[in-house]
This record gives structure tokens, C-alpha cells and sequence, in this order.
């Protein structure tokens, strides 16, 4: 019992901050600037919310207050996520499965490339990648920052589909295989529909790596682009707290629903699937 | 007959056509990981220089001043600190906190959903959380340490220069310990338990247990999430870009920040000298402790 308690007060710890954020974001700016803090008892204001997607415009004419627009914010963050999972998952089934099952000479050094490909400093990739997309009018386009979270989702997809397909008994691929079928005929046709749950848990995977993803997208998005922890690390230059407490709320929850949907495996995706829960 | 007796597997597989499943992948590889290598080999034997508004040619001018920049070694300080105590504080706090809720019982379960969730907040989100909570006039951590009296009433954290940067191992610390929990987690809840029902009975103490059995059976599941924290603590940007942007004066600048922060200056081949040095430390230090530590994959 004591273990218990022990262990929901440390969860209050962790949850504490998110708890704070969420009631944050319905203050009115005389409670967020109270000593001391007021954490339960306070008047509940969705001003903030009106204000950040500039509804209140819409619905009161009055542009008394500074408005800021943010839906297309959370757009870009959802086409770079969903383009780029996409594209890792094309890319990451053909060359897991191909790791999974064969045996090649430079199976270990492609291994081992995909890991330190994991290792980089995202600042070594961003700066040189910066030029590169300048001379090929890459920067600040969808097409630019999809293909560089690509780049950063692979090792974490390659490996995990790899263990998801070690799971898959090797038994279906030599009789398909007795049995006159192709080999990419037994991917599709028999390995991804026993790999489904595997490959839906690499795609969410994929989507939050994307949208929690800050220094690439800081340089390579400019003006047009710019994604979700962009804009709220310019919204530190704002003084209003109730609008970037209303903004980051709206942006996490999608997340917190798409991991609690995963959460049996979100640890094999932390841990590249290595360690299964 | 004959010819299933030929057949075995590696063999059809190991066929000469390799290439097409594998090109997708080396292509990326080569486009995103080597090229981007050889241009910051490239950027650090070359200079912005304003006068001529070029790229011109400098030799080894910043390979030189990288190692007579006394910011330079700050940041290396400031991130070789940063990795290694937070590394070591979650890695302490997290197995003791996947040992407290190692458990059959429902309840923990719910515990274990609870703390995923700050692992998938933006890290640069998390920083603006933060941001709110350690502001010096309204914020509640320092309003917290002043009512209990472990900082003086005029004491700031984030403008502070000794506790700026704890300022921002609180928020990795709070982000990611959840990340070792449930690692550990996983990799207690996948022991075998006949050993140590026979440790109990041969009369063992709980922390002979520990150190004589649990941690030996972790061994692998502790290396892999070494490995992986230490990796993106190494390169951690997000955190100190949101909470002091390097300040007070050059007191939290990481290697990437500051390599970033030159870039932004336009001493765009300084700038790639800095995450050049950062990515080989990371490179061999990675790749040694991958083969020592015995990690498989």
C-alpha cells in the first residue's frame, strides 16, 4: 500500500507540469501572474484560445487584441509528419524486411551505419543540408523538411520493422516460396499482413519523432514553414502566457492520443526495438 | 525432391538482387548522413568572409581558433556535464522508480501510461513549460525555493550563472527519466523469476539481490539506454534554445547551440567546424561503446 502511494505521488510529480500547462491556458492574466501561484481555484477563460486562432475576430469583430492564426501552424506540422512517416515506412519495410531476412556480407557495417546515422548531431546535418537545399530551392518547402525527417526516422524504422519481421516465422517465406511465389510477391501479400500491428506502431512512431523534431526545422523552414515547437519558441517573444499555454495544449494532445494508442510498444520504439515489453 | 533438398534460405535470399531493396535506404544514407559529412569538412577549411560576401578558402584558420576559443571549451564543458549528470540522475532515479512500480497489479499500469506521456511532448514545448514555471517574478519553482528558503529573495534561476544550467537539466530530467522507467521496466518485468526465489530462500539481502542478480540480467537492457540517452543528450539543442538561448552570457551554450549560434552570426564555416567536432566525438565514443558494452541489435 505505502508502494502505492509512493509510486502515484511520483506520477503526480511527472504529470505535474502538464497539469499546470493545461490550467494555464484558462487563466486570465490576473491568476497567471499571481504570488503565490493559483493552482485550482481560478476563473475559467478561454480568451486564449479565441485569441491564438483567431476566433474572437471571427465571432466578435473586435480587433482589440492581438490575434495570431496558428491553424496553419498545426498544418504544417501534420503534412512534414504524415508526408515524411509515409516515406520512412516505404523506405523502412523493403530495407527491414531485406535486413531481417538475409544474410549479406556488410550486413554489420549497414547496421552499424544506420546507428551512427541515429548518433548525428542534427546541427551537422542542418547546416551543410542548408546549403545544399539553397542551391536546389529546397529551403522552406514541404518537400525539403519531409525528406530530412525521413532521414532522422529511418534507423528508428529500419530497426524496428526489422524486429517486427524477426517475429514473423520465417516458415511462411520458404513455403510461399516452395510454392513458386516472388519474393516481393511473399512481402506483400504475406509478411505486411502479419506485420500490420508492427508497421501502424512505426508510423505513429515516425509521426510524433516528426512533430517533437526542433533544430532541422528551425533551419530549414523559414518564413512559410514553420512547425509546431517553431512557433512556440517564437512565441517566447510574445509576453502572453495564456496564449502559449492555450497554443502548446492544442499541440499535444494529438500526441497524447496517438501514444496511448501505442503504448505496449512504445518502448521497443524508444529502444530501437531492441527491448521488448 | 532434388530440388527442395537444394533450397535453404539464405541462399534465395542471398541472391545477387539486393540492391533494389536495400538502394532506398544507402540512398538516403549516402544523401542525408555523407554528403552532409564531406560539406562540413568542406565549410571548416572555409570562411564567410563579409568584405567579399564569399566562401573564400582559409586552411586550417578554424581548426585553429576552435582550439583557442574559450567558449568553445565552455560549451564542451557544458555539454560533457550536462550528459553525464543527467545521465546518471536518471539512470539513479529511474531504477528506482522501475523497481517501485515493477508489479503485476493494474494500478502500476496506469502509472506506466501516465509518465509516456511527457516523453512525446516536444522538447522545445517542454522548455516553454518550464519557461512559465522558473520565470523569476510569477514562476512557481523559484517562488517554491524562496518559501523554503534554499535561494535568496532576489535570486533568479535562469539568469543565474551557476544555476542556469541546472535551470535546464531540471526540464531533461523531468522529460526523460519516464524514458529510463520504462525501459527498466520492461527489461525487469522480462526476467525469469526462478533465480531470485532461490536468492530468497539461500537467505540473500535485497541489495545483494540487486547488484548480484538484477543488475547483471540488465545488463543489455541498461546499455541500450545508455546508449540511446546519451545520444540525444549529447546533441541536445531544444532545452537551452528555449529556456536561456546560451545565457547568462556563454554560461549554457551546448556545442550545437553554439555551433548554431555561430552559423546564425554567418561564420557559417565555424559554425560547421564546431558540429563537425561534435559529431566525431559522438561518432567514436558511440560506435566504441556500442562494440564494448557488447550491444546487439
Amino acid at each position: 500500500m505505502i508502494r502505492k502511494i509512493l509510486a502515484f505521488s511520483i506520477a503526480l510529480i511527472f504529470i505535474f507540469p502538464i497539469f499546470f500547462l493545461i490550467t494555464s491556458s484558462f487563466k486570465n492574466n490576473i491568476d497567471l501572474f499571481s504570488i503565490p501561484p493559483k493552482l485550482f481555484l481560478f476563473d475559467i477563460d478561454f480568451s486564449a484560445y479565441e485569441r491564438v486562432f483567431g476566433f474572437s475576430k471571427l465571432l466578435k469583430f473586435d480587433p482589440s487584441y492581438g490575434e495570431l492564426y496558428l491553424t496553419s501552424r498545426i498544418l504544417d506540422s501534420l503534412i512534414v509528419g504524415i508526408g515524411s512517416s509515409s516515406l520512412t515506412l516505404i523506405i523502412g519495410i523493403y530495407a527491414g524486411y531485406y535486413i531481417s531476412r538475409a544474410n549479406f556480407k556488410y550486413k554489420n557495417f549497414l547496421i552499424m551505419s544506420i546507428l551512427s546515422a541515429r548518433m548525428m548531431p542534427l546541427i551537422s546535418i542542418a547546416i551543410p543540408l542548408y546549403f545544399v537545399y539553397e542551391k536546389i530551392n529546397l529551403l522552406d518547402t514541404y518537400v525539403g523538411l519531409i525528406l530530412i525527417h525521413t532521414f532522422i526516422n529511418l534507423p528508428l524504422a529500419v530497426l524496428l520493422l526489422k524486429s517486427f519481421f524477426d517475429e514473423v516465422p520465417k516458415q511462411i517465406d520458404e513455403n510461399a516460396f516452395i510454392d513458386g511465389a516472388s519474393k516481393i510477391k511473399i512481402l506483400h501479400k504475406l509478411i505486411i499482413p502479419c506485420a500490420k500491428g508492427g508497421i501502424a506502431v512505426t508510423f505513429i512512431l515516425s509521426i510524433i519523432f516528426s512533430w517533437t523534431e526542433f533544430i532541422c526545422a528551425l533551419m530549414i523552414g523559414q518564413m512559410k514553414i514553420k512547425t509546431i515547437p517553431i512557433q512556440a519558441s517564437i512565441m517566447k517573444t510574445i509576453p502572453s502566457w495564456d496564449m502559449m499555454a492555450a497554443f502548446t495544449t492544442i499541440s499535444i494532445i494529438p500526441v497524447f492520443i496517438m501514444i496511448l494508442a501505442v503504448r505496449k510498444h512504445f518502448v521497443r520504439g524508444l529502444t530501437l526495438g531492441t527491448v521488448k515489453e | 525432391m532434388a530440388a527442395q533438398k537444394s533450397y535453404s534460405l539464405p541462399s534465395f535470399m542471398n541472391s545477387d538482387s539486393s540492391l533494389p531493396w536495400l538502394l532506398p535506404l544507402i540512398t538516403m544514407l549516402i544523401v542525408f548522413a555523407i554528403i552532409p559529412f564531406f560539406y562540413n569538412i568542406y565549410l571548416s577549411f572555409h570562411e564567410f568572409v563579409p568584405a567579399k560576401r564569399a566562401l573564400l578558402f582559409v586552411g586550417w584558420d578554424n581548426w585553429i581558433r576552435l582550439f583557442t576559443d574559450g567558449v568553445f571549451w565552455g560549451s564542451l564543458k557544458v555539454s560533457l556535464y550536462y550528459t553525464f549528470m543527467c545521465l546518471l540522475i536518471q539512470l539513479v532515479l529511474g531504477m528506482g522508480i522501475a523497481l517501485l512500480i515493477d508489479s503485476d497489479d493494474p494500478g502500476f499500469g496506469i502509472i506506466r501510461s501516465i509518465l509516456t506521456l511527457t516523453l512525446v511532448i516536444p522538447p522545445a514545448i517542454a522548455g516553454m513549460i518550464f519557461l512559465i514555471m522558473e520565470d523569476a517574478n510569477y514562476g512557481l519553482i523559484p517562488w517554491l525555493l524562496k518559501s523554503v528558503g534554499l535561494i535568496g529573495p532576489e535570486d533568479t534561476i535562469l539568469a543565474d550563472p551557476t544555476l542556469a544550467l541546472w535551470g535546464v537539466m531540471i526540464v531533461d530530467i523531468w522529460q526523460w527519466t519516464p524514458f529510463m522507467v520504462l525501459i527498466l521496466v520492461a527489461g525487469l518485468r522480462s526476467l525469469p523469476s526462478e533465480p531470485f526465489e532461490s536468492a530468497v530462500i539461500d537467505g540473500a539481502r535485497p541489495f545483494q539481490v540487486f547488484r548480484r542478480l538484477t543488475l547483471p540480467m540488465l545488463h543489455k537492457v541498461i546499455a541500450v539506454a545508455i546508449l540511446i540517452r546519451g545520444i540525444d543528450l549529447w546533441r541536445m539543442v531544444d532545452y537551452v534554445f528555449v529556456l536561456t538561448s546560451g545565457g547568462p552570457g556563454t554560461a549554457t551554450y551546448t556545442l550545437s547551440l553554439y555551433s548554431w549560434q555561430r552559423f546564425t552570426f554567418v561564420q557559417w564555416g565555424y559554425g560547421a567546424t564546431i558540429s563537425l567536432f561534435s559529431l566525431i566525438v559522438i561518432l567514436i565514443v558511440g560506435n566504441a561503446f556500442i562494440h564494448f558494452a557488447k550491444v546487439k541489435w
